[in-house]
């Protein structure tokens, strides 16, 4: 095959696998602490992509132009409301069921998924129809044979290089990390060694929710468009990322991300048939590693406790 | 003589409350003024409200309880009595069929979920696969009709099974990713597969057993015309007593006790001596079977099936309604369905705002009634039997 | 005793409130008429201008002082999705009040509706779907059109694009029974004209990353991109090809004759080209009255491109309704004999098929995120070019 297509198809897995890692990353951070799903993740996403499209919005037409300010200022805004919104959730709709099933949690959490998208799709205005996100990156483009590198698609890229890096020193380096860690660990002892384990539950639940808003955006200027239901797949896809990866395991998230990017990819390219079919395959393909390794490519190390 | 007054006591509140039922589901069909719905729906509230609080409820509940059998067939009755009145109204009559379906479905999850608590998010799906069955059978083969709705629930079964492998080996959240993947994976495959009508969707052939063309009304003389559904009525009453009759048959017996062993303390099912895996495959086969043949009369119902049937979203519905009605009891089933079916048609108000009610009631239930709205009594083996 | 007095006073009360509530008053006999399109999902704005254009069609009928009836119009929504157009159609065929429909913008739902309207004898007018089987794949009596199809449209497109000397096209189209019909007859089209189709990509309606298609296409360098499909996807299709540099002219059907498209893709829609059966609205015999008519209504949104199509479907079913009465069957004997009909659109004359005969295809290309006719461009003038031209 010619290098310079080969290249190219390499950078739409990597755009693809750098948002589901995001995505997985706080599927798999909520699961650490508190052993549950937040299945509205994906929509908080979607929610995350909507304020930021409100704000650039806002920023015109207050007449704000200058392009670098208005992506710092819609990426902050996104980031900081959903990381508020990431942390109510956890306040007041999964820790009061945390002495519940985990099934009810999951529903309960599913639930707010809808709730969250069917808000977008009715009070936002026009809220079921797609809408345009505005390009707020250089266009520029340099063409290598078959190979296009467009400039903003690199630097987001870049930037989601970067935030992953930051999570992971984070989650190491860091006091906060330190506490995050602990508490997913063993909850009681951690309680004991005087976390605030509430605290750290909700820090937890904005960071993973500031990095849904972060996927969300580049999302929107990464394909120009968002609409309402596209947290849906994405939260699905970022959750079997999580699970394949092995749920509590950031670097697993992050190789799930990347390996469901990945089957996509080869599934449109490789696939005899249409490539209509790269979904279902690289779904049929999760459902097989479920079978073959049942908790995970890096697998939790715990013994069930009766 | 001694013995029978107090029985017409316990049987008393049973049949009042039946009746208002009939008669208050019959005028909810009925009106159309959006006011007046809401009206209705107000007095309902008002009056299961009142009905718990003056403990008219539990002695309702404890006559359907005691008497059940001669219960579940006057509510077929006083279905019957309602298809008579509404004979001719095609929409009301796709309605109640509508509702008498989606009741077989939840009743099959209500074996996974309530009994043996294996989650399904797949259940559209498995529905989907009963409706395509029907499709393609009823186009391509001569096979008579209701032996197809009884492929289409082997079907299921049968793409359920596929599914057990990886379902039995994982657990909890990972069983659950399970079937949300299969659940999109079959959605998208229906999507993009040309044979089976792509997006576009199939055309499913009307029901026809011995040469009775269900999908045409049946004239009796010159004035009175009966609506075709009450056809796919009777036939899904027929269906629904012998699912029903299934489930109560099983959680009665003792491996229904094995089932709920198994969903309260898996380890300590074990140690016992109880096959997880046989009585998992069991439930997870038996349920997907009821969901399928469900799916293969719907088909051959509504005439006309597509992919969008079968969403996510439409799965996450049907496991609202089972968690609403309360988790294993199969009448709380039959309440949450009539709840969640009937209410969005006929109040067009909420219809654009039906999925964001739903799931905002479901969540506020979740808070604060997690046991749903009819929780599932403790097993009782002997009628009048109080447990003390 | 209690439990008696509680029923009692609840079935008392349900009682008084149903009585309380229903009390009708109306002067003229009040006649149901339905309108089903796509108001919510990608192609809204299609449905809703369509919405509007039969609500106009409704007033000026209730406004006119000698009509025998008062019309009420039951609007409902398809979502453009096959299943949920059959349970709209269900809806108002089973709805006996309901004399007549006009219906339908997408050709996959009206496709998979029409054995519905049959079933229930419903008779209704096509207003916008263009896919030619939903009147001569079948013999229902039932089913109406007074816009055209998609093979002339086709055939015209095909034409004009060689015409204009491009010699390869990619073709994607979408799935369902519209996107594959415009690959069938474009592709049979393009070919008879000379040209050449390197490669063929069918995709789902909500599919949203298309770079894997893109790609492909990409390595194989076409001339023109031939999109056949409705506004979403078309949106993010044209939104990609940009961001792979992918520099081929993109040619768009009926499907994405709308504001949202222009909307959605911002300046990429520059010289985009598209073609649509019917002239465009102001050029229409009764285009100039409908548009007046329209704007005094203060509608929030336009009537899109085939308003004037749904306005006319619903004039000619109420104007039926007056000869007739509000009586399925005889509407129906009385709208498959229509010939001649004078309207807004032209002259509607039904063949035996219900089909209305509609020979003019308008060409359109995007000028200054407007829907340009190709003729008045100037694109057809030589001051802008057209991509690889």
């Amino acid at each position: 095959m010619d290098i310079g297509l080969l290249g190219q198809y390499i950078m739409n897995g990597l755009m693809l696998g750098m948002m589901y890692a995001l995505v997985a990353v706080g599927f798999t951070l909520f699961f650490g602490v508190l052993d549950v799903i937040n299945f509205s993740h994906g929509d908080v996403l979607t929610v995350g992509a909507f304020t930021g499209l409100a704000t650039s919005l806002g920023l015109t037409a207050l007449g704000i132009s200058s392009a670098p300010l208005v992506v710092v200022i819609v990426f902050l805004s996104a980031i900081v409301c959903m990381s508020a919104l990431g942390a109510f959730i956890a306040r007041y709709l999964v820790l009061p069921l945390k002495s519940a099933p985990a099934l009810n949690t999951l529903l309960l959490t599913l639930m707010l998924g809808i709730v969250l998208h069917e808000a977008v799709r009715l009070f936002y205005p026009q809220g079921a129809n797609p809408q345009r996100f505005p390009s707020l990156l250089s266009t520029e483009a340099y063409s290598f044979g078959h190979f296009t590198l467009r400039v903003d698609s690199a630097l987001l890229l870049l930037a989601g290089l970067a935030v992953i890096i930051g999570v992971h020193l984070l989650i190491n380096k860091t006091k906060l990390g330190l506490a995050i860690r602990a508490v997913a660990q063993d909850e009681e002892t951690a309680k004991l060694m005087g976390i605030n384990f509430t605290l750290i539950v909700l820090v937890t639940f904005a960071i993973g929710s500031g990095l849904a808003a972060f996927a969300g955006i580049m999302h929107g200027l990464y394909y120009s468009e968002i609409n309402f239901g596209m947290g849906l797949l994405l939260g699905v896809i970022g959750f079997s990322a999580a699970i394949v990866g092995g749920l509590g395991n950031i670097y697993g998230a992050i190789i799930g991300g990347f390996l469901f990017a990945a089957l996509q990819t080869i599934g449109a390219l490789a696939l005899p048939f249409a490539s209509a079919y790269k979904d279902v395959f690289a779904f049929g393909v999760v459902i097989l590693i479920m079978a073959w390794r049942p908790t995970g490519l890096i697998s939790e190390k715990v013994s069930e406790r009766v | 003589m001694k013995r029978t007054l107090p029985e017409f006591g316990v049987l008393l509140p049973g049949i009042a409350g039946l009746i208002v039922l009939t008669v208050y589901l019959a005028l909810l069909l009925q009106v159309e003024s959006q006011t007046e719905i809401a009206a209705l729906l107000v007095i309902a509230v008002v009056a299961a409200l009142a009905a718990t609080r003056f403990g008219v409820m539990p002695r309702i509940g404890r006559s359907f309880r005691e008497f059940e059998g001669p219960f579940s067939l006057a509510i077929a009755c006083a279905v019957l009595v309602m298809v008579a009145y509404f004979h001719e109204d095609h929409f009301i009559l796709l309605l109640i069929a509508t509702v008498i379906i989606y009741i077989i479905v939840t009743l099959g999850l209500n074996i996974q979920f309530g009994f043996v608590g294996m989650l399904n998010f797949a259940g559209a799906a498995f529905f989907g696969v009963g409706c395509y069955t029907a499709a393609v059978l009823t186009k391509n083969t001569p096979l008579p009709h209701l032996l197809i709705l009884v492929i289409g629930g082997l079907m299921a079964a049968f793409i359920g099974s596929l599914l057990i492998l990886p379902v039995l080996r994982t657990r909890g959240h990972y069983s659950a990713v399970i079937t949300i993947a299969f659940g999109l994976l079959f959605k998208i495959f229906l999507e993009v597969n040309d044979v089976l009508g792509g997006p576009q969707g199939l055309h499913v052939d009307g029901m026809n057993v011995l040469g009775w063309e269900f999908n045409k009304n049946i004239e009796i003389g010159d004035d009175l015309e009966i609506s075709f559904y009450v056809n796919y009525i009777i036939v899904g009453l027929l269906v629904l007593g012998l699912s029903f009759t299934l489930v109560r048959r099983l959680e009665r017996s003792w491996i229904g006790l094995n089932l709920d062993a198994i969903r309260l303390d898996e380890t300590a099912a074990a140690c016992f001596g109880l096959n997880l895996i046989r009585w998992k495959v069991t439930a997870f086969t038996v349920g997907n079977f009821l969901i399928g043949m469900a799916g293969a009369l719907y088909a051959m119902m509504v005439g006309f099936i597509a992919p969008t049937n079968f969403t996510f979203g439409d799965s996450l519905i049907m496991v609202s309604i089972v968690l609403l009605g309360g988790i294993g009891n199969p009448w709380g089933l039959v309440v949450a369905t009539i709840i969640l079916v009937i209410v969005p048609e006929k109040l067009q108000a909420i219809q654009e705002y039906r999925f964001l009610l739903f799931a905002t009631m479901v969540m506020l239930m979740l808070l604060f009634r997690p046991e749903g709205l009819l929780p599932r009594p403790l097993r009782t083996y002997f009628p009048a039997w109080k447990p003390r | 005793m209690k439990t008696m007095r509680m029923c009692y006073s609840v079935v008392l009360s349900m009682l008084v409130a149903f009585v309380l509530a229903s009390t009708p008053v109306s002067a003229k006999e009040k006649v149901k008429v339905g309108f089903i399109g796509p108001l919510t999902g990608g192609t809204s704005s299609n449905g809703i201008g369509g919405r509007n254009s039969a609500d106009l069609a409704v007033r000026l009928h209730n406004a006119n002082p000698n009509g025998k009836y008062e019309y009420e119009l039951v609007v409902l929504d398809d979502e453009c999705k096959p299943d949920k157009g059959v349970q709209a159609a269900t809806k108002l065929g089973a709805d006996k009040g309901v004399i007549a429909a006009a219906t339908h913008y997408c050709s996959a739902v009206a496709i998979a509706t029409v054995d519905t309207y049959h079933k229930f004898g419903l008779p209704v007018i096509v207003w916008g779907a263009v896919l030619p089987d939903i009147t001569y794949g079948n013999n229902y009596k039932e089913i109406h059109r007074v816009n055209g199809t998609m093979i002339n449209q086709n055939e015209t497109a095909a034409k004009f694009m060689t015409g204009l000397g491009y010699k390869t096209w990619a073709v994607i189209h979408d799935t369902t029974d519209y996107g594959k019909g415009h690959n069938k007859y474009f592709s049979e089209y393009v070919t008879k004209n000379g040209g050449k189709i390197l490669g063929t990509f069918g995709v789902t309606a909500d599919q949203q990353d298309f770079t894997a298609e893109l790609t492909k296409i990409k390595s194989l360098d076409p001339d023109v991109v031939y999109f056949g499909g409705l506004t979403p996807i078309g949106v993010r299709i044209r939104a990609q090809m940009d961001k792979l540099g992918l520099k081929s002219q993109f040619e768009g059907t009926s499907g994405i004759v709308s504001e949202a498209f222009i909307q959605g893709t911002g300046p990429l829609a520059e010289g985009v080209v598209a073609f649509r059966e019917g002239a465009y609205p102001e050029k229409l015999p009764g285009g100039k009255y409908f548009l007046e008519q329209y704007a005094k209504q203060n509608y929030a949104d336009g009537p899109e491109a085939y308003g004037a199509f749904s306005f006319a479907a619903m004039t000619l079913i109420l104007d039926t309704i007056e000869k007739t009465g509000p009586d399925r069957k005889k509407v129906r004997k009385a709208l498959d004999k229509v010939k001649g009909q004078d309207s807004i659109i032209g002259e509607i004359t039904f063949d035996d098929h219900g089909q209305n005969t509609v020979a003019l295809i308008s060409k359109y290309v995007v000028q200054d995120g407007k829907w340009t006719l190709w003729e008045e461009s100037e694109y057809a003038a030589g001051t802008r070019k057209l991509m690889r031209r």
